[in-house]
């Protein structure tokens, strides 16, 4: 049977040596303790002699090789005719981890797909990036969300055109951070309904009449009613946070309103802690402010739904942008032949669709009670 | 003073210390550059800028560590020596001084070099407020006789003093040896300000045995009231001149003491070298056949030992008197290479081993690089090789990587390179084309890897990057990976490694970016090719905290970066001797893995 003669560790600090030469040759019979080649350290060269007697079979090692400690230097035989045994050395550094079951780069995969990897059948045994792609495409290709990680912003040059820059007002600011979340962090849908104009317009005249007021407060009443509908389902009233539903404990009702150059999203806090009436006063109030540009700080932050006419400009349809941290943004728009359309953005993360409609639904009414 | 009077050759060199107003106005008769100096003025003769303890003009130089000029007076020295000029080099100590060790190795040092240095040793028999009777042990002319100095011991009391003084220099200038002169002398005031505790009568007496007032009592009142009366006006004058100065200001604020690299035309590394061993020792080679001014020194250098590392094999022999075996006195021979690179010289230092580098931190940190960015003439072109790192079993003593420490020091360059950089030419680049006090550190497993930079590139070189072009970082793999592993030196074998079984195992797709220029840090070249990255996880074999890693991702955290970080190194614990222990305790091709497949 074949033996081999190993690279001796020198000492205890070179993990590695240089094999300088060899002194016997393939088909060379040896005796036990003959000097069958050398090895060097930086400070040292050592002479390698065999344990037993044998034949040379064939050198693993070649001469000015540098070579780990314990690696194979030569095979001896008992005859000179031995075969050489095949080792199955791998190539691959060893680690000392254990093979996962699914590849770093298939969890990847997973994460951006929104998939659980005991959907996917593995492949070998192993879940692969092969085993999830061969799966996504079987279910007709699920579209990926993007990459999980999120990537740093590019830096925008100034464009080669002459210009100025100019520095933002505090709206102005505010609009951008606004629009920014909504890139950033909502996935954004729309879905609108068509409804009929005339029962909001009679109890808006109605209530107008009752409380002896100037104009019918048409949308402060819808306002009101979106409030009343959030109270009944928490999850319209929430934002996502950490991959978990956080749902408010109170509604802080947003209001678009333009003033002038400038957008306000006016908040009502607190909303469902008054009546019908003390909304539409309250409302009525901070829309006041915001018009002469006197908002609050808390007035101009903290909503957490949100309701959006562009009816006063004659707009049929509009999609809102989301305001942060809010899952819901009703679209108030102006009618036309008796019928107008509601519509509404919100985050896909909170919201399905389903539960948008239903919410429009039971908007495109007023509260019978 | 009588000692800086005495010297009156062009190439003379004055050292001085803390205390040296006296000897700077000797030397250079500049009363209003002294004043403005310390009063903070731009006609100040370093502008402001050194005060009154750190003064450079022409060859006069002092500086506020007490021995800290000694190595540096061997090393002038040395260069006069060298180009066999005729001037002298004096150092002047205090009594003090006595009590540190590097003027012991600078004192052997210029015994065993020969060299003509003189250390002048003012005895005035107190050191701020404690009497040296009470901290000098022995004799001190036997510390001089000792090291095999001529010894002379004067008293400045002594009518004959200044002539006495000028047979000394002459007579050092004769022999061209080194010397000590002890004067003993008296301090009539305070070390500062209010700290002096000695009573009225020791300083009365003092005074009055004070040779300028013992001078005064042999003039005519009329003489001595008329010499008081020039020196008033005088010293008004130069008062009122200091005064009005403008104040000390900077024209641009700096943000470094960097001088750019110079453009010189040079042999270029041999390539197709062996391994990084034979890539060093052929720069090395190149170096010495092609500049004169290049010199090495080290421990253990000289054939056929060739260095503990065996990085200098053969130059002792082919290039003599230029490749020299020092002491052990690594502070003493980083001193004496810092004089050698003021002088003109191209010194490269090996320090045996990195962990040794600490005892030269203060010449590397207090002078090397503080006379560049202090003193606008100044150059301190020095090399510093060493080899570091564990994975030998070496112990906590001989296997550290101290880079971290040497990153933080203001004005220093630390080059780490792999062996996929062309490290002969890193070295020569270093050595005459980048005119800044530079560490130069060296893996000792990376000597006998291979040198090959197959597969790799160089990534663009910021122009605001100083140096990024002559120590390039390179980068291997896609633009578009799941993870970046940025790394070094000796780290990178295994993270390679680690990438190929990040590859293989997990699927990923990896990017290996090695920076050699740890210091001053490329940042925009670095920002550039890392801001976009997804992942990164930067390993060193360093102490990781407060280190390289943490100046890189907090560089990415400043300016936006978005993506996910790790960093992996060494926990801060010394190194185990063990090997079992030693490779649980630094980063390998595993835990980077595993870091790896913590921050997806």
């Amino acid at each position: 049977m074949a033996t081999a003669i190993y690279i001796p560790r020198v000492n205890n600090n070179d993990d590695e040596v240089k094999v300088l030469a060899f002194d016997v040759a393939t088909g060379d019979k040896v005796e036990g303790g003959q000097i069958v080649g050398q090895v060097e350290t930086d400070k040292a060269v050592l002479d390698v002699t065999a344990s037993d007697a044998g034949f040379v079979l064939g050198f693993i090692a070649k001469p000015d090789e540098v070579v780990k400690v314990g690696s194979i230097m030569l095979w001896l035989g008992e005859s000179a005719d031995e075969a050489i045994p095949e080792l199955q050395e791998s190539t691959l550094p060893r680690s000392t981890g254990e093979i996962s079951q699914i590849t770093a780069k298939a969890r990847l995969l997973l994460a951006q797909s929104g998939l659980q990897a005991d959907a996917v059948p593995p492949i070998d045994g192993r879940i692969t990036v092969e085993a999830v792609e061969r799966f996504l495409a079987a279910q007709g290709g699920i579209k990926m969300a993007g990459a999980a990680v999120d990537r740093s912003p590019a830096v925008d040059v100034q464009p080669d055109v002459d210009g100025t820059l100019v520095n933002l007002t505090r709206e102005e600011k505010g609009m951008a951070a606004t629009v920014t979340w909504h890139r950033d962090f909502a996935v954004p849908g729309y879905i609108e309904i068509e409804y009929e104009l005339a029962p909001w317009a009679e109890y808006a005249a109605n209530f107008q009449q009752e409380k002896g007021l100037l104009m019918p407060p048409l949308l402060p009443l819808m306002a009101w009613r979106l409030i009343g509908i959030a109270q009944e389902k928490p999850v319209l009233n929430g934002t996502f946070i950490d991959n978990k539903r956080f749902e408010y404990n109170l509604v802080n009702l947003g209001f678009t309103i333009q003033a002038g150059e400038s957008l306000y999203l006016a908040v009502v806090r607190n909303a469902q802690s008054k009546d019908e009436q003390g909304f539409v006063n309250a409302l009525g109030d901070v829309l006041r402010r915001a018009a002469g540009h006197n908002l609050k700080e808390s007035e101009a932050s903290g909503a957490t739904i949100g309701f959006s006419s562009m009816e006063r400009w004659k707009v049929t349809r509009h999609i809102p942008i989301l305001p942060p941290h809010t899952a819901l943004m009703v679209a108030h728009a102006a009618g036309r032949d008796g019928k107008g359309v509601l519509g509404a953005s919100y985050d896909h993360r909170v919201l399905n669709g389903g539960q948008v409609v239903g919410v429009l639904k039971k908007l495109s009414t007023p509260n019978k009670n | 003073m009588s000692v800086v009077r005495a010297l009156n050759h062009p190439d003379d060199y004055v050292l001085s210390n803390h205390r040296n107003h006296g000897h700077f106005l000797t030397y250079s008769g500049n009363f209003v550059g002294l004043v403005a100096e310390i009063m903070g003025r731009k006609d100040g003769v370093c502008a402001g800028y050194g005060g009154s303890q750190h003064l450079a003009f022409r060859n006069f130089h002092s500086n506020g560590v007490q021995a800290g000029m000694t190595g540096i007076a061997v090393g002038l020295a040395a260069a006069l020596k060298s180009r066999g000029s005729q001037g002298v080099v004096s150092v002047v100590i205090g009594d003090g001084t006595l009590g540190e060790g590097l003027l012991y190795e600078s004192m052997n040092l210029a015994s065993i070099w020969n060299v003509p240095v003189l250390f002048v040793v003012e005895h005035n028999g107190i050191a701020q407020t404690t009497y040296t009777r009470d901290t000098i042990g022995g004799e001190i002319e036997l510390r001089g006789q000792a090291f095999g100095l001529s010894t002379w011991h004067l008293n400045d009391r002594d009518i004959e003093f200044s002539s006495k003084v000028e047979g000394v220099v002459a007579k050092l200038r004769g022999d061209r040896r080194p010397a000590m002169l002890i004067i003993d002398t008296g301090r009539l005031g305070p070390h500062s300000k209010g700290d002096d505790l000695r009573d009225a009568t020791e300083l009365a007496a003092l005074t009055e045995n004070d040779p300028l007032m013992r001078l005064g009592g042999a003039l005519s009142t009329s003489q001595l009231e008329e010499i008081k009366s020039r020196c008033s006006s005088f010293l008004r004058e130069v008062e009122s001149l200091a005064i009005h100065s403008t104040l000390s200001s900077f024209d641009h604020l700096p943000e470094h003491s960097f001088k750019p690299a110079l453009s010189i035309d040079f042999p270029e590394a041999e390539s197709g070298v062996a391994n990084v061993r034979a890539a060093l020792n052929s720069a090395l080679q190149t170096l010495l056949a092609n500049d004169p001014d290049v010199i090495l020194l080290g421990e253990d250098l000289h054939d056929p030992y060739g260095g503990a590392f065996k990085v200098t094999a053969g130059l002792s022999e082919k290039f003599k008197n230029r490749v020299i075996s020092t002491p052990i006195s690594e502070a003493g021979i980083t001193g004496a290479a810092i004089g050698l690179a003021m002088a003109g010289k191209k010194p490269i230092l090996e320090i045996m081993f990195a962990d040794f580098l600490t005892l030269c931190m203060d010449q590397i940190y207090n002078h090397a690089v503080k006379f560049p960015a202090m003193f606008s003439d100044s150059t301190v072109p020095i090399v510093i090789r060493a080899p570091c790192g564990g994975r030998r079993g070496y112990g906590p003593t001989h296997s550290q990587s101290l880079e971290s420490m040497f990153v933080s020091v203001p004005g220093l360059t630390v080059i780490f390179a792999s062996h996929r950089h062309k490290v002969g030419q890193l070295l020569i680049n270093a050595s005459v084309r980048w005119p800044n006090p530079t560490l130069f550190l060296e893996h000792k497993l990376l000597y006998a890897e291979k040198h090959d930079s197959t597969g790799y590139e160089e990534i663009e070189s910021e122009v605001a990057d100083l140096g990024a072009e002559l120590f390039p970082t390179l980068r291997k793999g896609r633009l578009d990976p799941d993870i970046t592993l940025l790394s070094y030196g000796g780290m990178l074998p295994l993270t390679e490694k680690a990438a190929r079984l990040l590859e293989e195992n997990e699927e990923l797709t990896v990017e290996i970016v090695v920076p050699a220029l740890l210091a001053p840090l490329p940042r925009c070249s670095l920002l550039k090719a890392l801001l976009h990255r997804p992942r990164i996880l930067v390993v060193e074999e360093a102490h990781h905290h407060f280190g390289f890693s943490a100046e890189v991702l907090a560089m990415l955290a400043e300016n936006g970066y978005r993506g996910k970080v790790a960093r992996l190194g060494t926990a801060p614990v010394p190194i185990a001797s063990a090997r079992s222990m030693e490779s649980a305790l630094l980063p390998d091709e595993n835990t980077i893995v595993l870091a790896v497949l913590d921050i997806l």
